[in-house]
């Protein structure tokens, strides 16, 4: 997997390097602001791009600014940005294309190496990954008389780490349920939110997350 | 707050307590100056005002000129005569004439000093105008009154009867003695008083505005400075105790946190060799505690500068906390371009302590946020349909928005009737930057 990481601190972006190259990860180019990574990105064509929201020149969110203008020249371009925060804001801007393939997740979510890496290759998969911080919050939000309401606690639970980005047999390991009983409960949280069974997860937990 | 000093006032226009405040906001609201907004939600306003409480000065209208007049002394002398109204020189004119007329040195040098005091103490000159024009008056009523006296003596005595031969009822009586006495110095009298009479009912009643409006001018500068002086002190009490909150708040988080991680790291170092799995135990706690502590950070950062407002200013910020917040948000912002940074994180506070209340209290099920900037000012309106009674003199939170806005000269009003719906406008004059980000 060819990745491209952009990180303005350089022990961090260090780190970021050691750690994938531990993984078994190929580094594609690692880069320190905005236009380098726009460079990078264009002219690397990685398989995942791990990019920094707040990068030179600017040090506001330059990183995803840069992230979101190579997706429009390159659709689905697989992007994970990093942050010291998450904002709703920022997550409904990467998801507005529609094209998959982005991940947004707090920058401490590094330290659970294993877990980040398949966020990685889920992303690089065209998967879709939001940080359970932006999760709860969506979930926080309707919490009146939105369709999610009508969910029960456990479909709850599968509902934020399918955006998380898990499979289902990660889904049922981390729930102490069967495969069987993950799939049941799509089922019965797709009916309830009345999307469309046909569509695969990734654009099922799009519609939810955009809704 | 003090209520009556910060000038509150309740129960909208003609119900004030304390210090009569011209142009409240309810005033304004009334009056149709607000700006316009984009939908037809002005009807609930106007009827909600009613109840509304709407507390903080607004100073605006003369503020400009206290500024300028603040902040440009020593005020050039030409200046200052256009403040006091260029009527003040006919002060040391009035006296030039007196001292002409007077022929002695001790007027023209009273009318120097005049002259002098005009130029530099406009508002003494113009009490010096009114006393002297009600002496000239004085003293011209006294001269007219012994002219008549003298008139009638005139055309009473000898010497008029001897040449008319025909007594007091002669119809040529005052066209005679005028041609008899002219140039006698009782017309040019006669003349004189009268002028002044003319010239003094003229002038005292300007006089009498140019005081007027020095004096009115001198309250509102004090009214202004005792303003400044306690905004000034509520900030700086904020501050203060918003930098021993942050103090605590390191001390007993991140900053604990850290040290258990050094202390755990450091056992971990010990234990690699006789208990490796005593070690990996600490390690995968220090792990967790670390991310513990970046998340005590983070809450922190965010109570300080929120990072959307840093990357992109107001607008995307208020957005950012319609989007995060439970209960169903609104944005509705048209902002031309960026408030000065101070002023940006004080409404973004303010907004954010606002909506908080909503969400806390009024039960609301919908919250509408709208934004607007014109002519100097802007404009935040944050309307709930919940059920209304918010008290701004109940509870902290009200009272802090009006706090911190009032540092900017900003404004709050809350409108929340029993049964609802809760408006509460914050006004702040600012000027607008260009963006920073073009909105892509």
């Amino acid at each position: 997997m060819r990745v491209v990481v952009a990180e303005d601190l350089f022990l961090l972006r260090e780190g970021i390097t050691r750690l994938l190259q531990a993984h078994g990860c190929d580094i594609a180019a690692a880069v320190g602001d905005g236009p380098a990574l726009i460079q990078a990105l264009l002219s690397e064509r990685p398989d995942v791009a791990i990019v920094d929201v707040r990068l030179p020149p600017t040090f506001t969110d330059e990183g995803l600014r840069a992230a979101l203008q190579a997706r429009r020249q390159v659709p689905g371009l697989p992007v994970l940005v990093l942050s010291q925060y998450v904002e709703q804001l920022y997550a409904r801007e990467l998801l507005a294309d529609r094209a998959g393939g982005v991940g947004y997740l707090l920058k401490d979510r590094v330290f659970t190496d294993d877990q980040f890496v398949d966020v990685l290759r889920t992303v690089a998969k065209g998967g879709t990954v939001m940080d359970p911080e932006v999760v709860a919050a969506l979930l926080a939000r309707h919490s009146r008389d939105a369709p999610i309401a009508r969910l029960t606690e456990r479909e709850r639970d599968v509902l934020t780490l399918m955006a998380e980005g898990r499979s289902n047999t990660a889904i049922a390991q981390q729930l102490f349920v069967s495969e069987k009983a993950v799939s049941k409960h799509c089922t019965s949280i797709f009916a309830k939110l009345d999307l469309p069974p046909s569509e695969s997860d990734n654009r099922r937990v799009l519609a939810v997350l955009n809704s | 707050m003090a209520p009556d000093s910060a000038g509150q006032k309740v129960g909208g226009p003609g119900h004030s307590r304390g210090v009569p405040v011209e142009d409240t906001l309810p005033q304004a609201l009334s009056e149709g100056r607000h700006l316009p907004t984009t939908s037809g939600g002005d009807a609930p306003y106007l009827a909600g005002w009613d109840h509304a409480h709407c507390f903080g000065h607004d100073e605006r209208t003369t503020m400009d000129h206290m500024n300028r007049l603040l902040t440009s002394l020593p005020v050039p002398v030409p200046r200052r005569l256009r403040d006091a109204g260029w009527g003040v020189l006919l002060v040391p004119v009035a006296l030039l004439i007196v001292a002409i007329f007077g022929r002695g040195v001790p007027l023209a040098v009273t009318a120097a000093l005049a002259a002098a005091a005009t130029l530099v103490v406009p508002a003494v000159a113009a009490d010096l105008v009114a006393t002297g024009v009600m002496f000239l008056g004085l003293y011209a009523t006294f001269l007219t009154g012994w002219m008549i006296l003298m008139f009638f003596q005139v055309i009473g005595n000898d010497y008029y009867t001897l040449y008319s031969g025909r007594g007091l009822l002669a119809m040529n009586a005052y066209s005679d003695w005028f041609i008899t006495s002219i140039g006698s110095g009782v017309v040019r009298d006669v003349m004189t008083s009268a002028l002044i009479m003319a010239f003094g009912v003229w002038l005292v009643p300007r006089t009498i505005g140019v005081h007027a409006g020095l004096v009115q001018r001198n309250a509102a500068l004090t009214s202004r400075v005792t303003r400044l002086a306690e905004t000034r002190g509520t900030a700086v009490d904020s501050a203060a105790a918003e930098l021993r909150r942050l103090e605590r708040d390191l001390h007993d988080g991140a900053q604990a946190r850290l040290v258990a991680l050094g202390i755990n790291l450091r056992a971990a170092e010990h234990l690699f060799k006789t208990n490796p799995d005593a070690a990996l135990a600490l390690v995968a706690e220090s792990r967790v505690s670390s991310a513990l502590a970046l998340a005590e950070l983070r809450a922190l950062v965010r109570g300080i500068h929120p990072p959307v407002l840093a990357d992109r200013g107001l607008a995307d910020a208020i957005r950012a906390l319609a989007l995060g917040s439970p209960v169903p948000a609104e944005a509705d912002i048209q902002l031309p371009g960026d408030p000065p940074a101070p002023v940006e994180s004080a409404v973004y506070f303010a907004v954010a302590e606002v909506l908080a209340n909503a969400v806390k209290h009024s039960g609301a099920g919908h919250v509408h946020i709208r934004i607007a900037y014109q002519a100097g000012m802007l404009r935040v309106e944050v309307t709930d349909d919940g059920h209304g009674g918010a008290d701004p003199a109940q509870g902290t939170g009200l009272a802090g928005v009006e706090r911190r806005m009032s540092t900017f000269d900003g404004i709050v009003a809350v409108s929340s009737p029993p049964g609802g719906p809760t408006i509460i406008v914050i006004e702040v004059p600012c000027a607008l930057s260009l963006p920073k980000i073009c909105s892509s």
